[in-house]
């Protein structure tokens, strides 16, 4: 038997996996804030607490994430490319392409049947492609985020907008608002954008099927309508995306944990 | 032409003489810290880092030694001639006594003086340069008497343009495309201009006997280099970036000297080969790194981050203009005769170099074929393609070269950075991942 633990410090969010034999037993998360380690330490414990498990049960903790530096407890880290590339072949073994999109950046990888990673593109200089656009474009249309992606599945067509930039992007939301345009079209020009950018980024990587879509944002159903047109195919999507990075962290750990046994 | 057009300098705006010593001290201090910490980091990395490196360590410091020798030198009689890029003859400005010095600017703090006179999407190497002359910080560019430019791409060709506003500046036109005959015949006259030019400056004709003497200099930094880059070909017996900072001295340091230096560090080196003393761990994962010059010193940046990583890397071999295409080519003499000789320096400056500035009808094959040759030589388990925003033609190869790459099963990751250090971070997260990669590819 291998318990291991997984640790994706996100920009936002602190996510922790704990697996028995690979399968997830308990999952938790925290908001990072100021001091991310101490979110890492809640979200573990109570991870654990969950798992009815305490700290020497379990015998191998990988941490991955932007504040991968950030967790003294980990064991080893794992980069997030090499976490995505594990999880996306974790729950779909037909996946070859695993996109991770998060609140501050977006990536994608391509993997083999094993989940090692082959190759992988990063958007990592501009916000326009990840989460946070999402939210500062809910904001300028006084919508609520969560709301967002249904808005715009009212759409049956989509405002033009400038999507280089998120400052531009909510200049040209702003004036759109003052010509009265349909918030639901401005919602899905605002997707729209988005995924354009996601997809041109996975285009480099060459479009392998079966594509996996994971991390936050893979769960707002406005981006992900977008994105499928845009790359023109269905996308497999984990009943909880979010915690993509810490599974794949996590069976990294399970693996070290085997070698050292 | 109209007068308006004469009057004052062309480009760069008036600056308090105040403002200009403000700054250049300020950079120059943030510069030499720079240089420190990229040498004390180079020898955290490497516990047993040969004795023979501290030279090129002294050497590495652009206001030490070397700056003081070419200032006697130069109060001496001797003339400076700076240069912008590798397609200038060194072995003709050596022939006719004078010293040769490369002025490109790896400055990432006169980037931003730039910015004040070019948009940002600019090479940050020109807007660098630019800079640094903005507040005369580069020792060598101050001290040369003229400077050679080839006008390999648009950065450069305009870069010539500002900085006639204070110095004696050749062109040089290398052609496009190399394997036409007739534009080998245009670039040998090109080759010919500057040897008068030289000749003019310095007052020193270009004999047979010197010529000979300069190309035979060279041809023996040629065989130095390569011996020290046969030591790369195997486990790891040196860290790439100290190998590639001994490369870069080549282009500012006495050339006589520097070879006699390469060859006591090789010495040094061949006898760790015999007790397996190597630098890093036999199954390092071996990085090529190709694209835009990596200027020392800030430009250090990546190679730090690659051997720093963990897992660590080993960068084995490089494809670039400020690294191992320096000296790879030897001029290759029939006859020594004037005309051969000259024949021959034009060759290879042309023929041999892998500039992305070329094209052909099947495109720059040079240059993809001498990358191809190098990975297997050196045995690389994956390609570190660099390229700065605004270096528009290593940009446009990179498709091609994944292509051919991809087919070779050598995994390429394409590094784009600019004249920063705030990315570094983001910067570690990718290199981590690509070596993380390397690494498990080779444990299958």
């Amino acid at each position: 038997m291998v318990i291991s633990a997984g640790i994706d410090m996100g920009i936002q969010r602190v996510k922790v996996v704990i697996l028995k034999d690979n399968q997830t037993i308990a999952q938790s998360q925290q908001f990072s804030g100021f001091e991310p380690t101490k979110a890492a330490e809640q979200a573990f414990d109570e991870a654990l607490q969950k798992a009815n498990l305490s700290r020497e049960d379990i015998q191998h903790v990988t941490a991955t994430g932007a504040g991968v530096g950030m967790v003294p407890f980990a064991d080893s880290t794992v980069s997030m490319m090499g976490a995505d590339a594990r999880a996306g072949a974790y729950f779909f073994p037909s996946a070859r392409t695993v996109i991770d999109v998060g609140a501050e950046d977006a990536r994608a990888v391509k993997c083999d049947e094993n989940g090692i990673l082959q190759d992988f593109v990063v958007n990592a200089r501009c916000a326009a492609g990840a989460g946070t656009f999402i939210e500062a474009m809910a904001r300028a249309l006084e919508v609520k985020m969560a709301d967002m992606g249904s808005l715009s599945l009212k759409a049956e067509r989509a405002s033009s907008i400038n999507a280089s930039c998120v400052i531009f992007a909510e200049s040209d939301v702003v004036s759109l608002i003052h010509r009265e345009e349909p918030k639901s079209e401005i919602a899905r020009a605002i997707f729209d954008a988005m995924a354009e950018r996601v997809s041109s980024m996975v285009r480099r990587l060459g479009l392998n099927a079966d594509v996996v879509l994971v991390g936050g944002v893979a769960k707002d159903v406005g981006f992900v309508d977008s994105l499928k047109r845009r790359l023109g195919m269905e996308i497999l999507i984990p009943e909880e995306p979010i915690y993509a990075g810490a599974v794949g962290a996590a069976l990294v750990a399970a693996k070290r944990a085997k070698r050292r046994q | 032409m109209a007068s308006e057009i004469e009057k004052g300098t062309k480009y760069i705006p008036e600056m308090a003489q105040s403002e200009i010593d403000e700054l250049r001290e300020s950079i120059k201090a943030a510069s030499i810290k720079v240089i420190e910490d990229n040498i004390k980091r180079m020898k955290k990395a490497w516990k047993n880092r040969p004795k023979a490196m501290e030279y090129f360590d002294e050497i590495s410091n652009f206001f030490g030694q070397r700056e003081k020798e070419i200032k006697e030198q130069k109060a001496a009689g001797k003339k400076v001639i700076g240069y912008s890029c590798i397609f200038a003859p060194i072995e003709l400005i050596l022939a006719a006594g004078a010293i040769p010095v490369r002025i490109g600017s790896g400055w990432y703090d006169t980037a931003k003086l730039g910015d004040r006179i070019m948009p940002v999407e600019i090479c940050p190497i020109i807007r660098s340069t630019v800079g640094a002359k903005m507040v005369s910080l580069s020792p060598y560019l101050e001290l040369s008497d003229a400077v050679v430019i080839p006008l390999t791409c648009d950065g450069r060709t305009k870069l010539s343009e500002i900085l006639s506003d204070y110095k004696q500046i050749w062109l040089m036109n290398p052609p496009r495309v190399k394997d036409d005959p007739h534009t080998l015949g245009m670039w040998k006259e090109e080759i010919q201009v500057i040897k008068e030019k030289i000749e003019k400056l310095t007052g020193n004709k270009i004999t047979r006997k010197n010529l000979r003497e300069t190309i035979e200099m060279m041809q023996n930094a040629t065989k130095a280099f390569r011996r020290l880059q046969d030591l790369r070909k195997g486990a790891p017996i040196i860290n790439g970036r100290d190998a590639m900072l001994v490369n870069q001295t080549s282009l500012w340091d006495d050339i006589k000297r520097w070879t006699q230096k390469v060859n006591e560090l090789c010495d040094e080196l061949e006898k760790r080969v015999e007790q397996k003393e190597y630098s890093s761990y036999p199954d390092t994962p071996r990085v090529m790194i190709t694209g835009t010059p990596m200027i020392w010193p800030d430009s250090w940046k990546v190679p730090n981050l690659i051997e720093e990583s963990d897992p660590q890397g080993v960068i084995v071999v490089d494809e670039q203009c400020s690294g191992d295409r320096i000296l790879y080519d030897p001029v290759g003499v029939d006859e020594w005769t004037m005309s051969d000789m000259l024949n021959a320096v034009s060759e290879r400056y042309l023929m041999a170099c892998t500039c992305p500035c070329f094209t052909s009808e099947h495109g720059n094959e040079d240059r993809i074929n001498w990358i191809i040759d190098r990975i297997k030589e050196y045995k690389v388990d994956g390609v570190i393609y660099y390229v700065v925003r605004g270096c528009i033609l290593y940009a446009m190869e990179y498709a091609r070269i994944k292509r051919v790459l991809d087919r070779m099963n050598i995994p390429v990751y394409y590094l784009d950075t600019e004249y920063t250090r705030e990315d570094v971070g983001q910067m570690k997260t990718r290199v981590e991942a690509f070596l993380e990669m390397l690494e498990a590819r080779i444990d299958i």
